[in-house]
């Protein structure tokens, strides 16, 4: 809980709502799932993108909440949104009410689908936590919803040593890119190499502390994906996001995922 | 340095980038998505890749330098393009601003960024101290 706002008084980035860069001391650190204007039973908020971005930041306040937090102490946010225009016009004074004076870093990316065709926009944080991380468990998972869903809404890490994992992808050590259109065997391989980089660091799926899931078609990593990430999480799944975007570095790559972890000091 | 670089020995990165890397102490910087706008917010280089990615990756530091540290102190970094095309040109930019391998990496293919003229964002986290 010793925020720096970096280039705080840069006025382009004033004007614009975000910091260039925000540093803190990590103690305990939230990270959320990225969050849509879903519904308890499931459907989309109705109302566009004014109402899904509401919806979104009031369950976002949730997960805060659960964890002692408010908006002040978010350091980075990350927008996923699939119409800007609309963004622009009614999103971004929905969102920047919730914080106030407070301004994290902040990235937005427009993308081609999220997990529902109706979701307009899906965001995701990371908080800097009050209080210290001294007796607690190195991971906190939770959810503040009844989701039934394969990943967790909020993910604290007390005091751990936070592992930055590449964005994973099903190329092989000697270089090849397995499964060549086969989004099975690119699973596999994915999750095959994120699991070596896990161990190498010391770290097991279990430690995963969020994962963002790029794909280039929706519909077929869940048929093809989903089991082989339940297969390697086995229950214990991190906070996540998945998006749909255009292309990855190679043609042949179908998905790239990416994690961060945490192990014990 | 305040992280340690991950290695393993049955996973290789597909280019010049660290396949992970562990904050062991110092302070945890995270960058907003940095885009090639200037001083005065303006978008350089319009159409022009080269251009933007430079100024990306001049404004990427000089929050690293603002924040007390640099390029090398960055633990990941992700690169997004519109156009999958201009891939070569910001690989090489990339390239030449790391003396060694580039940090943990990840290269995504947006449908569009922030304003429509943007070719490039870069994000990153880096370990300062």
């Amino acid at each position: 809980m010793d925020r720096r706002n970096i280039l705080a008084d840069n006025p382009v980035e004033k004007r614009r709502g975000y910091m260039p860069g925000v540093s803190v001391t990590p103690g305990r650190i939230l990270f959320t799932a990225g969050m849509t204007g879903r519904q308890p039973d499931g459907t989309m908020i109705a109302g566009g993108m004014a109402a899904q971005t509401q919806r979104t930041m009031e369950r976002l306040q949730a997960i805060l909440q659960r964890a002692g937090a408010q908006f002040a102490q978010v350091i980075k946010q990350v927008l996923y949104i699939t119409d800007m225009e609309a963004h622009a016009a009614s999103g971004r004074a929905v969102r920047t009410a919730f914080f106030g004076e407070a301004r994290p870093a902040s990235t937005a990316l427009g993308v081609r689908r999220l997990a529902d065709p109706a979701m307009l926009i899906e965001i995701e944080l990371v908080v800097d936590l009050p209080d210290s991380p001294a007796g607690q468990p190195l991971l906190e998972k939770y959810n503040v919803e009844n989701h039934g869903l394969d990943f967790a809404q909020g993910v604290i890490v007390n005091g751990g040593r936070l592992i930055y994992l590449a964005g994973q992808v099903a190329n092989t050590p000697d270089g090849a890119v397995a499964g060549v259109g086969d989004w099975h065997r690119q699973a596999e391989q994915v999750y095959a190499n994120i699991g070596h980089v896990l161990r190498a660091a010391g770290a097991t799926p279990a430690h995963a502390v969020k994962e963002t899931t790029w794909v280039l078609d929706l519909a077929s990593w869940r048929q093809h994906g989903t089991t082989v990430r339940r297969a390697f999480y086995q229950g214990d799944y991190p906070a996540s996001t998945l998006v749909e975007i255009p292309g990855l570095a190679r043609p042949e790559f179908l998905v790239e995922i990416e994690v961060i972890a945490a192990v014990a000091r | 340095m305040s992280y340690t670089t991950i290695t393993p020995a049955d996973a290789k990165p597909v280019a010049n980038y660290k396949m992970a890397t562990r904050m062991e102490g110092g302070r945890l910087l995270y960058i907003a998505g940095q885009v090639a706008r200037d001083a005065e917010g303006n978008v350089l280089g319009k159409g022009d890749i080269r251009t933007q990615a430079r100024q990306v990756f001049e404004n990427l530091r000089h929050v690293l330098q603002a924040a007390g540290g640099d390029l090398s102190d960055l633990l990941k970094m992700t690169t997004y393009i519109t156009r999958i095309e201009d891939f070569p040109a910001v690989a090489e930019i990339r390239s030449s601003l790391f003396p060694g391998e580039l940090p943990a990496s990840t290269l995504i293919v947006v449908n569009r960024l922030a304003q429509p003229e943007l070719l490039i964002e870069v994000e990153g986290m880096a370990a300062i101290g």
